[in-house]
């Protein structure tokens, strides 16, 4: 009992450290002064006034909202039926397959992008929205497959036996059964698929040109401009739309989830 | 019953055919045959229980009738039909499951709707069906709850009924009694026989818990290391165990090895013991290996130096010495040692309340019990399907 003050005194300061940068970008968003400072000058919240006005702002979140749609529409279905079929069948190339998984912590995104700019520059899909969308898919696709497979390794197996023996054929039981079974990973993954698709840079940086930037594009461009307390505004914003996202994703099927993935 | 044409599964019926008949049905993963050879017959009505150890192939056995996989060698006829060809979910077979397996997403009612809704049930007639079922398992008013809501015995309840609601021709239970408590065990144990008679339904219970084959079954099937070592009625079973391995799963007492010789009886050393051979086929023959089965509560205890207790005839008196006494609240389990047996240690059961831990360990007494409690058998039996 005697460690408890210090265990509990070491992680409220990480606690504060993780949580530091965006609470100094949020402080700062409040300035009512001219420069982005920490802690702020007076208080207010004009900046965040401006960021509703600014056209190019607003233009790029919606952008950046229709890439993570088109993101999340995809990885459902794919990344479901993918973590589903690993997770169930041995197969040859299942070695390959979890290397491939493991690529989103291994291969520099600029790595990535680049080969996906290549690509998309042959197709003629540079400088387009949705292929955005379709890259950021790709690139993400694993962490959906975690959340899928962990609700899939946590199944019961007879689950599906005891849909047979009341009758129910393999598409009812895949629809009524496995499916309704598996869908807090479903609904986990699509969750954190739209929020990286929402935040993605780098890639973006790359596929798109001067008039289909995304949101963090934007933020980046004005960053090389001049710095106003807006960005910390828009920064903050960011923050929010994630903080509401992993709320979200708590009521609804609960945060363990990732905990369970093997 | 009143069900529609396509409520009712598609397997043809000769009405006087058994309800389930398996000929040579065996299973093999890789090089292991999980089942070796199962042939059996049960007829329409009647529940059998299949005993056994773990991993003698009690579950692949039921899923081979359920249709869960195909044998590999053999066949399974359900009421006389061929049903090698047919999938699982057109078998008229209801299934309680090791781990229940309820739905987590739908409520008790949802869980026992479903069968219905997938066999195609008129949909007015799912309602009033559901709530029939749900009061025939003792759970009315529950039917609104998620599985994870209920109790372990509750959910045991859905299970059954979500097996029994669109009455199928076959019930097949895999241990799903295992993991409950000992009372709330033989309250189900009560219960399935209950709903067993009600409802006529052939069933077939899995389990490797003895007592539950004996309190609850018309047949009992007992299996070891993928093989039927015996079948028929409980008593049967359980007087006369058609082979060791049975004998000492039922939890006969003591396992005496020796010489056979006619009559028969048990040479151990230069001791003659007469006993008796349940079964001519698994008989020892004179002047080879034999081994006996002697039952605990059969083994009468004396003191060394008094009479015999009643005027039963036994055969038999050797001397002993109390090792141990085991105080078990209805019983006292005695440890005997008996020097003329090399040494041999006896179990005994006394079950005379007023006899409670009358001898106390390093008592000498003296020990008896009838031939016919002395079950001879072939000793190579023991090597050859040991589990
Ligand atoms: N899918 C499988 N792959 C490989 N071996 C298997 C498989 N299923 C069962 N076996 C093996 O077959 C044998 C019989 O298994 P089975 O499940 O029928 O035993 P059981 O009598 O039901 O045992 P328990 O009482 O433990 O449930 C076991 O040795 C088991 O290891
Ligand atoms: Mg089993």
């Amino acid at each position: 009992m005697r460690q408890l003050p210090l265990a509990g005194g070491v992680a409220l300061a990480l606690l504060l450290l993780l949580a530091a940068p965006s609470l100094v970008v949020a402080g700062a968003s409040l300035t009512a002064g001219g420069i982005v400072q920490f802690p702020p000058e007076g208080l207010s919240l004009r900046w965040y006034g401006r960021v509703l006005e600014a056209r190019e702002v607003r233009d790029a979140f919606l952008r950046s909202l229709e890439v993570a749609t088109v993101c999340t529409a995809l990885a459902v279905p794919s990344g479901t039926l993918a973590a589903i079929a690993l997770a169930r069948w041995r197969f040859r190339a299942a070695l390959a397959i979890q290397l491939y998984l493991l690529l989103p912590f291994t291969v520099p995104l600029i790595g990535s992008g680049i080969g996906l700019m290549l690509l998309f520059g042959e197709l003629g899909l540079l400088g387009r929205v949705w292929p955005v969308g379709i890259a950021c898919c790709v690139i993400n696709l694993p962490f959906m497959i975690w959340a899928v497979a962990a609700s899939v390794n946590a199944l019961d197996p007879e689950l599906e036996r005891a849909a047979a023996s009341c009758g129910a054929g393999p598409v009812q039981t895949f629809l009524l059964v496995t499916l309704p079974a598996v869908a807090p990973g479903i609904l986990a993954g699509a969750l954190v698929m739209f929020v990286l698709a929402l935040n993605e840079f780098l890639v973006s940086l790359l596929l798109v040109d001067a008039r289909t930037v995304t949101l963090p594009v934007q933020i980046y461009t004005q960053i090389r401009a001049v710095i106003t307390p807006d960005l910390a505004a828009v920064s903050t914003v960011y923050v929010l739309v994630a903080a509401a996202a992993v709320l979200l994703l708590d009521r609804l099927v609960g945060l363990e989830i990732f905990l369970r993935s093997r | 019953m009143a069900v529609g044409v396509a409520a009712r599964p598609t397997v043809p019926r000769a009405d006087t055919a058994p309800a389930v008949e398996a000929t040579g049905l065996g299973r093999r993963y890789g090089e292991v045959w999980a089942l070796e050879e199962a042939s059996f017959r049960l007829e329409r009505g009647q529940f059998l229980t299949v005993l056994g150890p773990s991993g003698s192939g009690k579950s692949t056995l039921l899923k081979l009738i359920a249709g869960f996989e195909r044998p590999d060698r053999g066949h399974v006829r359900l009421f006389g039909a061929e049903v090698d060809a047919v999938p699982p979910h057109r078998r008229p077979i209801g299934m309680v499951f090791q781990r229940l397996a309820l739905f987590p997403h739908m409520t008790a009612a949802g869980n026992v709707a479903f069968p219905l809704e997938m066999r195609r049930f008129d949909p007015r007639e799912i309602p009033a069906r559901v709530e029939r079922f749900l009061k025939l398992v003792r759970l009315e008013g529950l039917g609104g709850r998620r599985p994870h809501e209920l109790s372990g015995g509750q959910q045991q309840r859905v299970a059954i009924a979500r097996a029994l609601v669109f009455e199928p021709e076959l019930l097949l239970l895999d241990e799903p009694l295992a993991s409950l408590d000992v009372r709330l065990k033989e309250e189900m144990q009560l219960e399935f026989r209950r709903i067993q008679r009600e409802l006529g339904v052939t069933t077939i219970n899995v389990t490797h818990d003895q007592r539950e084959a004996l309190v609850l079954s018309d047949r009992v099937i007992v299996m070891a290391g993928g093989r039927i070592l015996q079948e028929g009625d409980p008593e049967t079973v359980w007087r006369d165990p058609a082979h060791p391995f049975v004998a000492r799963f039922l939890g006969v007492g003591t396992m005496l090895r020796g010489r056979a010789e006619a009559g028969p009886v048990l040479r151990i050393g230069e001791r003659l013991l007469p006993g008796r051979a349940p079964n001519p086929a698994t008989a020892p023959r004179p002047g080879q290996p034999a081994v006996a089965a002697l039952r605990a509560e059969r083994v009468r205890i004396a003191p060394a130096d008094g009479a015999d207790g009643d005027g039963t005839r036994l055969a038999e008196r050797l001397a002993g010495r109390v090792e141990d006494a085991v105080f078990e609240g209805e019983r006292v389990l005695y440890e005997l040692s008996v020097p003329e047996l090399a040494g041999l240690r006896l179990r005994a059961i006394d079950r005379d309340p007023g006899g409670h831990a009358r001898y106390r360990p390093g008592a000498p007494v003296s020990v008896q019990w009838s031939p016919d409690d002395l079950l001879l058998f072939d000793a190579s039996l023991e090597t050859g399907s040991d589990p």
